[in-house]
């Protein structure tokens, strides 16, 4: 009997062992996304991105031989949800380091107790205000600047359009971005006659399209996500402005494919270079997008790639940064993150420093347009 | 639209089956207390939750009106705590009683002419001032910093005592939640309750009693946007941050879904409401993209089986144990 009790004891013991022994082999990313609510589209693509760069990374040996394990919380798109699965993540989880989703609201709100837990975070979304905070997170997200300038220097390059209106939605990204519009178009010879608001769930936006173009606006510079831009382009045919542009933010290929459609070549679009993947020619872009898609279109051949390579850019500048750390602690990723070397993505190129934490500092962006059933550049 | 809601013949006087509720808040919130920071953070949700719905059911469940705006004031003190807290540097808890002070007063400007209206007119008015102030906090950036939100608020404290971790405030959100429980019981007894019950039984019988049915509804409405505004600030003090959404539409439908589940117009239904449409979604995380469907056949099951709310059961236990022993 007593020995019967000695050997449950050290089985018992071993399991226990063995169990912490396996746990210290993994390396756990949390993942704060909205799968449902308005970020649904970029944040499933963002989830799924990661678990591709987690397959590739683990075939190569995971990082510094622990295996990664993506841990994803659904935050239905809103700060309160994204609290509680963030604190879940670090008291039950244990995870490493966060590789968060495009929703800003909830990363700033989780922002300051995941400083406190020391956990680096990486986010798709823009940086926490705080500067405490700040020090702690990595944007992937490009400057809103970028994606203005290259639809600006269309418009100038390409077109004889000279007065532009800016409809906008009132999300922190867009406001960002609206406020550059208004700033940097006369850098590039253009004039903002008129600018107007609309909700992601708008409807109808001829109220909106009907001013810019009574004001004399020949190109409406759409700021904003989702299906709104199908909406706005099916109102633009409805009011017969047989002449009027309508430039997109970069979204998903698929909302690229309906208003294209509706508006055949006066619809174009900003486009990172793996969203117009035959338009690459052979060099390190062509590589990398590449490497990416090998992973990402056998297993999602239907669709868009763009925010799925952000996450995976950001997962391979990860793989860096530990190469570099020689360690999988959450202070010594976070301090060699400022020290990977400009790292070409499938997105963009990466280039952290102590002073950057946002890390496309060089413009990435193509314009697109649908044509023959298919996104290609414009230009 | 006048709420079915029954008021239940909940029994007066301290019996110890009065004091299991109390005690059930306690032993949950020492339950937080030995858990994990993910525990804390659930049940310190359901017990801010719970104080909002507390004062949501003086309107809704004790006086038998309908509001869907209630948390308008919510967004009041929550912006309220944060802007005067983090830009101004006041004490927490003088913001929390300040930006009560401020939504009482905008309760009185506003359900003054509101509150004329009846039935579904009255729902829609207060629907649309809980749009109209959501609009304001996505508008007023200057002010509200819009979907930015309001980052850097400091923990609950009391005389310059800060309650830093999670646990601590824990503590005081359950202390305050009981307080808002009592202080909801005693004016439920009072002559003042009694008035209330009588406008959601029937408010021509109301009247002929010489109940003054403006002003009872008009008081019940300053003490359900009272409570709302302490549930906002406490949220702002609790997370450290607030923007826009946490006061959008899902507000309005979770707090009506804690209220129904637990038991309109019972004293502690809306605690028991506020903790199981917390927790259980917890409870059901393993289920990963089934989650949301589990949790809402669970909650449509309860609401089958005890329409008056999980509080109105133990009447239910009551009334057969009665039947029996009259047919025995």
């Amino acid at each position: 009997m007593y020995k019967r009790r000695l050997l449950m004891a050290a089985a018992v013991a071993a399991a226990a062992i063995s169990t912490e022994v396996r746990a210290e082999d993994v390396f756990k990313i949390g993942s704060s996304v909205g799968l449902t609510g308005y970020a649904a589209v970029i944040d499933r693509a963002w989830r799924d991105g990661l678990a591709v760069a987690a397959d590739a990374l683990n075939e190569r040996g995971g990082l510094l031989g622990k295996k990664i394990e993506v841990v994803v919380e659904d935050n239905h798109s809103q700060p309160q949800d994204a609290v509680v699965g963030y604190r879940k993540m670090i008291s039950s989880d244990k995870v490493n380091l966060f590789d968060s989703g495009c929703v800003s609201a909830g990363n700033f709100a989780a922002a300051s107790f995941v400083v406190q837990a020391s956990l680096p975070m990486y986010l798709c979304s823009i940086l926490p205000q705080r500067e405490q905070e700040q020090v702690w997170a990595f944007s992937f997200l490009a400057p809103p600047k970028f994606e203005i300038e290259s639809r600006y220097r269309y418009l100038k390059e390409k077109t004889s359009v000279r007065k532009i209106g800016i409809l906008y939605d009132p999300t922190p990204y867009a406001l960002m971005m609206k406020g550059l519009g208004e700033q940097l178009a006369k850098d590039f010879g253009l004039e903002v006659v008129a600018q107007d608001t609309y909700k992601p769930d708008d409807a109808d936006m001829t109220v909106q399209l009907g001013r810019i173009n009574a004001a004399g606006g020949g190109a409406v510079v759409k700021i904003g996500q989702g299906g709104s831009t199908v909406t706005a382009a099916k109102n633009i045919k409805q009011l017969g402005l047989d002449k009027m542009l309508l430039l997109s933010s970069n979204d998903d290929g698929s909302i690229f494919k309906q208003a294209g459609e509706v508006l055949g070549d006066r619809f174009l679009f900003v486009a990172p270079p793996v969203q117009l993947p035959k338009q690459l020619k052979p060099g390190p872009t062509k590589d990398a997008v590449d490497a990416f898609l090998k992973y990402w279109a056998p297993k999602y051949p239907d669709r868009d790639p763009t925010n799925g390579a952000r996450a995976w850019d950001s997962m391979m500048v990860l793989a860096k940064a530990a190469e570099i750390a020689k360690s999988t602690e959450g202070k010594a990723i976070r301090d060699a993150t400022e020290k990977v070397p400009a790292y070409q993505g499938a997105y963009a190129v990466f280039n952290f420093s102590a002073k950057q934490h946002v890390g496309i500092t060089e413009n990435p962006f193509l314009i697109g347009k649908f044509a023959n059933g298919e996104l290609v550049s414009a230009e | 639209m006048t709420s079915h809601a029954t008021i239940s013949i909940e029994p007066v006087g301290v019996r110890w089956q009065s004091m299991l509720p109390p005690l059930a808040v306690l032993a949950l919130a020492g339950l937080g207390l030995l858990s994990s920071d993910y525990v804390v953070t659930v049940l310190g949700f359901a017990f801010i939750y719970a104080i909002f719905c507390t004062g949501l059911n003086f309107f809704m469940g004790y006086t038998g009106q309908a509001s869907f705006g209630q948390s308008a004031f919510a967004a009041i003190g929550g912006y309220g705590s944060a802007i005067l807290c983090a830009d101004y540097g006041w004490e927490p808890l003088l913001a929390l009683l300040f930006t009560m002070a401020i939504s009482g007063v905008a309760a009185v400007f506003v359900g003054y002419p509101t509150l004329r209206l009846r039935g579904h007119y009255l729902a829609m008015a207060t629907f649309a001032l809980g749009l109209i102030v959501y609009e304001i906090s996505i508008e007023w950036t200057s002010l509200t910093q819009g979907y930015m939100g309001y980052s850097g608020v400091p923990p609950l404290g009391i005389a310059g005592f800060d309650l830093v971790t999670v646990k601590q405030q824990l503590v005081a959100l359950a202390v305050v939640a009981l307080f808002g429980v009592f202080v909801a019981a005693r004016l439920r007894q009072s002559r003042f309750g009694r008035a209330l019950a009588s406008i959601a039984g029937s408010e021509p019988a109301a009247r002929a009693l010489g109940v003054d049915i403006a002003r009872y509804k008009l008081i019940a409405f300053v003490i359900g946007a009272l409570y709302a505004s302490a549930a906002g600030s406490l949220f702002a003090h609790f997370v450290g941050f607030i923007s826009p959404e946490v006061f959008g539409v899902t507000m309005v439908v979770q707090s009506f879904a804690m209220l129904y589940l637990g038991g309109i117009g019972t004293m502690w239904g809306p605690t028991i409401g506020a903790v199981i449409v917390s927790v259980l979604p917890e409870a059901l995380r393993g289920l990963k993209e089934m989650q949301d469907i589990a949790y809402t056949a669970i909650l449509i099951f309860i609401l089958i089986f005890a329409p008056r709310g999980l509080a109105g059961l133990s009447a239910l236990f009551k009334r057969d144990r009665a039947q029996t022993r009259e047919g025995a």
